[in-house]
């Protein structure tokens, strides 16, 4: 049982931890107007959404969070340590554990200070709303700054020095900004590398802070990030407690090598089950302009030019004579009812979708390509409402270069992959014939 | 006399190399004892271990009648310390950090009675950063008084000090032992040890080779005190060679180097030689053997040297 005194001690070293965060003006310039300039970098470039900001606070607590935990904390103990303040700890008659613990927690009210002012500023600068679900967001905080402040444990323990921070610190910064879906969003990463992102901490962490932050049911959804962050943190917290440093002269050797692959595992193992168990749904743009397109710009597209039905480009078989699907297209069409890109949430994307089916099936020059490119259309018409699917085929015409770009669908059997943007120019071909025949203006 | 600290056959290791090699030592409670060695000998790691900063790998420690090994919470509870490459944070003030570390314990010294004895009134709420070097070494001397400790361990406290600062810290260590305290120092000036130790270790290469006073030490050495001798005329040689005692007759600039292992009788008679040969003093001194001397007599190596050789 822990004594008072002991327990008065830990409680001074944590308020004490606090107050000499803020006398560094070092601390404060890192902790705060870091967060505040990325709050800025933001806010120059998403002011126009609707809601300002709102779709880009998950990414912009992951970041303040991010080097909070990964950075702030460990640049502090390991600078601490240098000096020989940890040594000193050493001689009072507690357990180090409880003052890594007070350490902790005062990096938690210093990063959650930090978020705390930028959602402060985000909305009076630019109006971007609160938090739906206040309760929420702090659960989802908590469970990331979990997790990060783990990662930040082993950086502390592997570290030599304040240098060596850095660069292990920009070794897990540095990915999940550039494609682990914390800088640059996924929408406009390559599947495979949304994918890759599976296999970081940054993806779910943005995904539970901005369920917590925009959706209307809250964490409902974030279930397996919030399990991945725990388990992530969990596994890296305990290599670095384990191989936890008082004394720069102590020396972890191979034991460092096991803290490293435990962590690793960890996000390997999240990386695995998310994958096998399709977590990772393709993330494409919030884009959704194809709702936009007019009836007076559907009325603009002319289809004067298409090469015809039967050339070597786009070609499309005639209808299926009797309703039922020929025998050797069966399993495709099964298939391609079940293929989850051409059946999103977003509609236009979907439509985009499955017209690159019939694009690549074409390109490739499949000996089925006029019967699949039948078999995309007699899916679009059996998935979509009439009226959107008009406005996301024209969205296709008029924007070929929008949206995620598919060029290879082993799926459903076609294993050629065509350069994209071979197959970005000539979907638009398809989707014209398709909107044509669907607004009755070519005959089949 | 009740034993403060009781050091039985301890051994550290780092990997293959033994930094400490069955070592056996007690103080006495109320006593100042000095652990001398070069840097390297190993003083550091036994202080060390006594503090439960390091796991021995063998041996046994007691401080106060605890066993230090296996119950190193109630041992720190009794133990100040002073550490070598051990500082504060930068923005800290003397006074939080006497109050945070003292709040650890349960019979804290108060806060502003360690304040006045140790001079740091008028840097209380200084940060440490803005402190001279002599105000952080009495700072961190405060410090291992927060827990009215009844043992007082400094690893090297005059390391890097001024003479003034140096001089004042003798007088706080020596006011310790007038207050009871024990203290058990670690020190690589001779003087130092000499001057302010009851007894002292002296380690070299990881070995405790002897421990006793400084007195005793020096008695036990075997090498000759020196007189040297000037006079307003030459002596014969021959004549001081006859003296009592004398060793060893040596030429000085208008004098002699006399060796001699009786320096009261070696004086004695070398004042009647001056006196019967109507010859003028000028000037006498007597140089007696140091612990630099018992140093090289235990470990055949000059201090200087062995200085050297651990910086290499």
């Amino acid at each position: 049982m822990i004594q008072t005194n002991h327990l008065r001690g830990l409680i001074r070293h944590f308020l004490l931890t606090l107050q000499l965060n803020f006398r560094s003006k070092q601390a404060i310039a890192y902790g705060y107007l870091m967060p505040v300039i990325f709050l800025l970098a933001f806010g120059s470039i998403f002011q126009s959404d609707t809601p300002p900001l709102w779709h880009q606070m998950g990414q912009l607590l992951t970041i303040s969070i991010l080097g909070g935990a990964c950075f702030g904390l460990p640049t502090a103990l390991v600078a601490e340590r240098e000096r020989g303040v940890w040594r000193r700890y050493r001689l009072l008659p507690v357990s180090i554990g409880g003052l890594v613990a007070g350490t902790l927690l005062a990096r938690l009210i210093i990063i959650a200070l930090a978020l705390v002012l930028q959602i402060g500023l985000a909305r009076a600068i630019y109006g971007t709303p609160f938090p739906v679900n206040p309760v929420q967001a702090a659960v989802a905080f908590l469970v990331v700054a979990f997790a990060f402040l783990g990662l930040g444990l082993l950086v502390t323990a592997l570290a030599n020095d304040v240098p060596a921070v850095q660069a292990l610190g920009q070794c897990i910064f540095l990915p999940m900004i550039m494609i682990g879906g914390v800088g640059v969003p996924l929408a406009v990463l390559p599947l495979w590398v949304q994918r890759v992102a599976g296999f970081m901490p940054g993806r779910y962490a943005v995904e539970v802070l901005q369920h917590s932050v925009s959706d209307p049911h809250g964490l409902r959804d974030a279930g397996f990030g919030l399990v991945a962050l725990l388990v992530i943190g969990m596994a890296a917290g305990v290599a670095g407690i384990s191989l936890f440093r008082w004394d720069t002269a102590r020396h972890i050797g191979r034991a460092a090598r096991t803290g490293i692959m435990l962590a690793l595992i960890s996000w390997a193992a999240v990386g695995v089950v998310a994958l096998s168990t399709g977590q990772l749904k393709p993330v494409l743009p919030a884009n959704t302009a194809w709702e936009t397109i007019t009836e007076a710009q559907i009325g603009q597209i002319t289809y004067g030019n298409l090469p015809g039905d039967n050339e070597l480009v786009t070609r499309l078989a005639p209808p299926f004579r009797t309703q039922a699907v020929p025998a050797h297209l069966a399993e495709f069409v099964a298939n391609l009812h079940a293929w989850k890109p051409g059946h999103l949430e977003n509609v236009g994307q979907s439509v985009r979708n499955l017209v690159y089916v019939a694009t690549i099936a074409d390109v490739s020059e499949d000996s089925h390509e006029g019967e699949i490119a039948r078999a995309v259309y007699n899916e679009l018409l059996a998935s979509f409402d009439h009226d959107d699917l008009r406005r996301a085929l024209a969205w296709v015409v008029l924007n070929p270069d929008e949206g995620a770009v598919i060029n290879l669908v082993p799926e459903l059997g076609l294993f050629r992959r065509p350069p994209k943007p071979v197959i970005r120019n000539r979907n638009p071909l398809f989707a014209q014939k398709f909107l044509g025949r669907l607004q009755g203006k070519l005959s089949d | 006399m009740e034993t403060c600290i009781d050091v039985v056959g301890m051994t550290k290791r780092y990997g293959a190399l033994e930094a400490v090699r069955d070592v056996s030592f007690s103080v006495a409670a109320g006593e100042i004892f000095g652990l001398l060695g070069p840097n390297g000998a190993g003083k550091t790691t036994t202080i060390e271990c006594i503090l439960g900063l390091r796991q021995t790998d063998a041996g046994a420690i007691t401080i106060g009648g605890i066993d230090a090994i296996s119950h190193p919470e109630q041992a720190k509870e009794r133990v100040g310390a002073q550490l070598q490459a051990a500082t504060l944070q930068d923005k800290i003030t003397p006074r939080e950090a006497l109050g945070f570390y003292a709040s650890f314990y349960r019979q804290p010294a108060r806060i502003e009675d360690l304040i006045e004895r140790f001079g740091l009134r008028e840097k209380a709420d200084a940060p440490f950063i803005s402190l001279s070097g002599g105000q952080k070494q009495r700072l961190f001397l405060a410090l291992a008084f927060v827990n009215n400790p009844s043992l007082v361990v400094l690893d090297e406290p005059t390391a890097g000090l001024d003479p003034q600062s140096r001089r004042e810290l003798h007088r706080i260590i020596r006011e310790l032992r007038a207050a009871g305290r024990t203290v058990l120092v670690s020190t690589h000036h001779i003087e130092e040890a000499e001057a302010l130790c009851d007894r002292i270790g002296i380690m070299d290469g990881g070995c405790l080779v002897a421990v006793a006073s400084p007195a005793e030490l020096i008695a036990r050495a075997k090498a000759p005190s020196h007189v040297t001798v000037k006079t307003a005329h030459a002596i014969d040689p021959v004549a001081l060679r006859a003296l009592v005692g004398v060793v060893d007759v040596q030429p000085l600039d208008n004098g002699w180097n006399l060796g001699t292992t009786e320096v009261r009788q070696t004086v004695v008679e070398l004042m009647r030689l001056l006196e019967t040969s109507r010859n003028d003093l000028l000037d006498l001194q007597i140089f007696r053997p140091t612990l630099e001397d018992v140093f090289i007599e235990l470990t055949g190596r000059k201090w200087a040297r062995a200085v050297e050789e651990v910086q290499s």
